[in-house]
């Protein structure tokens, strides 16, 4: 059985339920002893800024920002696409804890030591 | 096979479930018990996987009520 599980998001506010269930997932898999990566890229880069998910709360989920610190503080890593970023004009001062903007080689290092991946 | 702790996790699932039942089962001791109350309608198939998958042993499971063995090697 694979060790590692990365949940790749491409949504943030253009849909919140798609970024809510990601960090759900995300949250089962830290909690399953996997090493577990949330990949942030179009859109979702929007959720590693400071703030930005504080008022996202779906009904019958927890809020995002408690979903992302839970997954954070659980050991979880936020990978942020660096040009999904840099497109935005994101500020890389004001990331979430545990997120860090990396380059595509870092996810396809991560994807190819035998790991397994949900995309939402 | 008296549970060390237990938890009412009422109808929460997924992952916020078994990620709060991870930091709940940090606390206790190798081969402690724990009872789990979880109402949520996929604990029956995603309680004996998160068992298999963190090598706890799900002692038994009758809907809502899970005891848990924590695994005994850390």
């Amino acid at each position: 059985m694979t060790k590692r599980f990365c949940v790749s998001l491409t949504y943030a506010k253009n849909d919140t339920d798609k970024a809510t269930v990601a960090f759900v997932i995300a949250n089962a898999s830290v909690a399953s002893d996997k090493e577990s990566i949330v990949f942030l890229s179009s859109e979702g880069v929007r959720l590693a800024q400071k703030g930005y998910a504080d008022d996202i709360h779906e009904q019958g989920f927890a809020p995002l920002r408690e979903l992302m610190a839970n997954f954070v503080k659980a050991g979880g890593k936020i990978y942020v696409c660096s040009p999904c970023f840099k497109k935005r004009g994101l500020d890389e001062n004001k990331l979430v804890e545990g997120a860090v903007v990396v380059g595509g080689a870092k996810l396809v290092e991560f994807l190819s030591e035998n790991a397994a991946s949900v995309s939402y | 096979m008296t549970p060390r702790a237990e938890w009412d996790a009422g109808d929460m699932g997924c992952g916020e479930l078994i990620l709060e039942l991870r930091q709940k089962m940090l606390e206790l001791q190798p081969g402690e018990y724990f009872l789990l109350i979880a109402r949520d309608p996929g604990a029956p198939e995603d309680l004996p996987a998160w068992c298999r998958m963190t090598g706890n042993r799900l002692v038994s499971a009758d809907h809502p009520q899970y005891l848990i063995e924590k695994r005994r090697d850390r």
